[in-house]
C-alpha cells in the first residue's frame, strides 16, 4: 500500500530542455526586459517634465530680473541749486534727501528729454532709483549725470518681445535708446500695484521668518515626542491610540490647519491676522507629525545592541538616548525634517486662512508684523491682470526653488557631517 | 579549585534533583554573589526555576546548557539587564557583597557599572578606540584630567590586550577593528570602568578560532582581578577557561561544581548526556 501510494505521486521527470521549459524561460526574460523598459520609461518622462518646467521658468522668470531703460541725463547742478553732496551725509540724510524734491527733479529731465508726455514712458517709481542712488553716493550732486531709469511696464513687456502693436511702434521710436539692465528692485523690494517696482524681498524674509519659527518649534517638540514614544512611554492602548493619532495628522490636508490656525490662534489667542507668527505656528502643526513619524522610525532603526552596550556599563536612561540613540537617529530624523520643512515652505492654503494673502507693500520687521511668505505672493502674482506680472511670477518661483534647494542643502550637509562624525 | 569536598557535589546533585534548591559554595572565600532561590517569569512563561548559584573571585564561572535553557536569561538577571524587558519579573534574592541588588534603594546604573557586562555579538559604539573606552569612565566620573582619562584607556586596553593592536590608531572608529578586536574592545570598556564582576553572555559564538584563544587567554589573565561569570554553548571552551560550571536545562539548574568534576565525573544523569553530546 505504501508503495503504491508513492508511485502514485511520483512525478514524471522534469524536462529541463523541453519546449515547454525553454517557452517559460523566453516568457520570463520577455517579462524582465519589458519591467526594465517601463522603469526607464517612467524615470525619462519624469525627467522631460521636469526640464520642460525648469527651461519655462528660468526662461521666463530671467527676464523678471531684467528691467528695459532709458537714459535720463540730470544736470544736479542747474536743478538743485546747488546742493553739496556733505549736506546728504549723516543719520538724517534721508529726510534732507526728500526734502530735496528728486521725483520733481527727475520728471522735469524726462521731460526736457522726451517731451511733455514723457513721463508716461517711464515707470511711475523711476525717481526713487535716483533718490537711492544719491543717497548711496551723494557727490553725483555736482554735476551732470546720466542715469538709467526703468520705462513703465507695457513698453517692458513689449520691449522683452510681446507687446501690442501700439507699443511696438512707440519702441521703433525710441530705437536705440532703449537697453536691457539689472532690475535692481527685484530683489529688494515687496509688493506694489506697477509691475516695474515690485520685489520679493519682503516675501522672501516673510518665508525666512516663517520657517524659522516652524523648525523652532516643529523640530525639537517632533524629536522629543518620537524620542518618549519610542525610549520611554510603555506600550498600552493610549500609546496605539496617539501613535494612529499622529499617522492620520500626517495625512490631514493642509487647510484644515489652516482652519485650526485661524479658529486657535487669531479667535482664541488673539494673535495678529498675516503676522508670520501665526504662519509659523500653523506650519509647525502641519508639519510636527511628520518629524515625529520620521523620527520614530529613524530611532527604531537604531540597533538595540547599541542601547545594550551602553546600559550595561551603566549609563542612565537618559544618557543612552542623549549620548547614544539621538546621534545615531539623528540622520533619519534630519531626512524627516527635510521633507516636513519642504512641505511647508510651499504651502499656500494654510496660510490663506490665516490672513496671510493680505497685499503687503513692507518687508516685516518682526514676527507680530504683517507678512507674505513665497508661495502666496506667488499665487497673488499668478491672478494679476497687468502682464507685467508673468515673469515677474516666474522670477519669484525660481526665488522659491533657489530657498528651497538651499535649505534641502544645509539640512543634507548637517546629516552627512553627523553621519561621519559618528 | 580542586579542594571542594565530593559532599558539596553530591549535595547539588541531591538539591537540584528534587527542585528544592539549596546554596552551592563558589569555593574558597567569602562569595562576591549570591542568588537565593531565583525565579523569572516572562508573562506567564517561567524561563528560570529556582536557582542558587555562589560566585566568588577567584574562579571562573561557566553556565553551559542547551538553547532555552535559561542561562543568559539567569545571567541578565545579575546586572539586572532584565529591567529593560517589561514583561520580565525576577523573584528570589541575589546580592552584591551581601547588597540585594533588587532592593529598592539599590541604584541599577551603578550596579551595572559594578557588575559590567560583556555581549555575544561585539558591540562597539560607533565612536573612535578611544571614546569607547573613556565613555563609562566619563559618566561616571572616574578619571579626573585628561591625563587620568588616557592612564586609564592605555591600561584597560592593555589588560584586553588590544594596546599594542590599536594604540596608533587610538582615534579610528571602533567598528573598524576585525570581530575579535571589537569583542576586546567591549572588554576593554567594560573593564574600564573598574567593574567587581563581569558578565560575559557567549562572547566568542560570533568569532572565529584564533579570536576566540585569544579572548580565552585574556579571560585566563584578568581571574582573579574580577569575578567573571561566563555563558557559553561550547563545552570545550567551558572546560578551558572556567573553574566552575554549573549546567542549566529547562530552566532549572541541574548541576553546579567544581568544571573538571562536571566533565569527567557528573553526578547528573542529564549532565553526563549533555557533555557528552547525547543531546543539546
Amino acid at each position: 500500500m505504501n508503495n503504491q501510494a508513492t508511485s502514485k505521486i511520483d512525478p514524471t521527470p522534469t524536462d529541463w530542455s523541453g519546449d515547454v521549459m525553454q517557452r517559460r524561460i523566453k516568457q520570463r526574460y520577455a517579462a524582465e526586459r519589458r519591467f526594465k523598459a517601463l522603469g526607464l520609461g517612467a524615470i525619462l518622462l519624469s525627467a522631460s517634465f521636469l526640464l520642460f518646467l525648469l527651461v519655462v521658468m528660468v526662461g521666463n522668470g530671467f527676464r523678471g530680473f531684467t528691467q528695459t531703460e532709458l537714459p535720463v541725463e540730470i544736470d544736479f547742478p542747474a536743478l538743485t541749486n546747488g546742493a553739496q553732496p556733505a549736506q546728504f551725509e549723516g543719520p538724517d540724510a534721508e529726510s534732507r534727501i526728500r526734502s530735496l524734491g528728486v521725483q520733481d527733479i527727475v520728471n522735469g529731465s524726462i521731460e526736457i528729454q522726451y517731451g511733455n508726455d514723457g513721463t508716461d514712458l517711464f515707470s511711475a517709481g523711476a525717481w526713487t532709483s535716483v533718490q537711492s542712488a544719491i543717497l548711496k553716493n551723494p557727490s553725483v550732486l555736482i554735476e551732470k549725470t546720466t542715469f538709467y531709469l526703468p520705462v513703465e511696464s507695457e513698453l517692458d513687456v513689449a520691449y522683452k518681445g510681446s507687446g501690442n502693436p501700439e507699443v511696438e511702434k512707440k519702441i521703433t521710436e525710441l530705437g536705440d535708446q532703449l537697453s536691457t539692465g539689472f532690475n535692481g528692485n527685484f530683489m529688494g523690494n515687496s509688493d506694489a500695484t506697477d509691475p516695474m517696482q515690485v520685489g520679493i524681498w519682503g516675501a522672501l524674509k516673510g518665508s525666512l521668518i516663517t520657517m524659522f519659527i516652524t523648525l523652532a518649534l516643529a523640530f525639537p517638540i517632533g524629536v522629543a515626542a518620537a524620542l518618549y514614544l519610542e525610549e520611554y512611554a510603555p506600550k498600552n492602548r493610549y500609546t496605539d491610540l496617539i501613535e494612529v493619532s499622529i499617522n492620520n495628522l500626517a495625512a490631514v490636508p493642509s487647510i484644515i490647519f489652516g482652519l485650526l490656525g485661524l479658529a486657535v490662534f487669531l479667535n482664541i489667542f488673539g494673535l495678529p491676522r498675516s503676522a508670520a507668527l501665526v504662519g509659523g505656528l500653523t506650519l509647525a502643526l502641519m508639519t510636527m507629525p511628520v518629524i515625529v513619524i520620521s523620527g520614530r522610525n529613524a530611532v527604531k532603526s537604531v540597533p538595540p545592541s547599541i542601547r545594550e552596550a551602553a546600559l550595561g556599563i551603566g549609563a542612565s536612561p537618559i544618557q543612552v538616548v542623549f549620548h547614544h540613540v539621538l546621534p545615531l537617529a539623528l540622520p533619519g530624523i534630519l531626512t524627516g525634517t527635510i521633507i516636513g520643512m519642504a512641505r511647508a515652505l510651499g504651502e499656500t492654503a494654510p496660510l490663506l486662512m490665516i490672513g496671510m494673502r493680505a497685499f503687503i507693500a513692507k518687508p516685516p520687521d518682526g514676527i507680530t508684523d504683517p507678512s507674505t511668505v513665497l508661495p502666496v505672493q506667488i499665487f497673488l502674482w499668478s491672478d494679476e491682470v497687468n502682464r507685467g506680472f508673468v515673469e515677474k511670477t516666474s522670477a519669484a518661483i525660481i526665488v522659491l526653488l533657489v530657498f528651497l534647494l538651499t535649505m534641502n542643502a544645509v539640512a543634507i550637509y548637517l546629516r552627512n557631517r553627523f553621519e561621519t562624525r559618528w | 579549585m580542586d579542594d571542594m569536598t565530593s559532599g558539596d557535589i553530591q549535595e547539588s546533585g541531591v538539591s537540584s534533583a528534587e527542585g528544592a534548591s539549596q546554596s552551592i559554595s563558589a569555593g574558597d572565600g567569602p562569595p562576591k554573589m549570591t542568588t537565593r532561590n531565583v525565579n523569572v517569569f516572562y508573562g506567564e512563561k517561567q524561563a528560570i526555576d529556582n536557582v542558587s548559584i555562589d560566585v566568588n573571585m577567584d574562579n571562573v564561572t561557566a553556565f553551559i546548557g542547551p538553547s532555552g535553557c535559561g542561562k543568559s536569561t539567569f545571567l541578565r538577571c545579575l546586572n539586572r539587564m532584565n529591567d529593560t524587558i517589561p514583561i520580565a519579573k525576577v523573584t528570589g534574592d541575589i546580592t552584591l557583597e551581601g547588597e540585594d541588588i533588587y532592593a529598592p534603594q539599590m541604584d541599577v546604573v551603578q550596579l551595572r557599572a559594578r557588575v559590567g557586562m560583556v555581549f555575544q555579538k561585539p558591540n562597539p559604539f560607533p565612536k573612535s578606540i578611544y571614546d569607547n573606552i573613556a565613555y563609562g569612565p566619563r559618566i561616571h566620573g572616574l578619571a579626573s584630567g585628561k591625563d587620568e582619562l588616557d592612564h586609564i584607556v592605555e591600561t584597560s586596553l592593555q589588560r584586553a590586550g588590544l594596546w599594542n593592536e590599536v594604540k596608533d590608531r587610538l582615534q579610528d572608529s571602533g567598528t573598524a577593528l576585525s570581530g575579535g578586536q571589537q569583542q576586546r574592545l567591549c572588554i576593554a570598556r567594560a573593564i574600564a570602568v573598574d567593574p567587581e564582576v563581569i558578565l560575559m553572555d557567549e562572547p566568542c559564538s560570533a568569532l572565529d578560532p584564533i579570536a576566540t584563544a585569544k579572548i580565552e587567554e585574556l579571560i585566563h589573565e584578568i581571574r582573579g582581578k574580577y569575578a567573571i561569570v561566563i555563558v557559553t554553548h561550547n563545552m570545550q571552551q567551558a572546560a578551558r577557561v572556567s573553574q566552575r560550571t554549573a549546567f542549566f536545562h529547562l530552566g532549572t539548574l541541574v548541576e553546579y561544581g567544581v568544571t573538571t568534576d562536571i566533565f569527567t565525573n557528573p553526578t547528573e544523569e542529564r549532565t553526563r548526556d549533555y557533555i557528552t553530546g547525547r543531546y543539546g
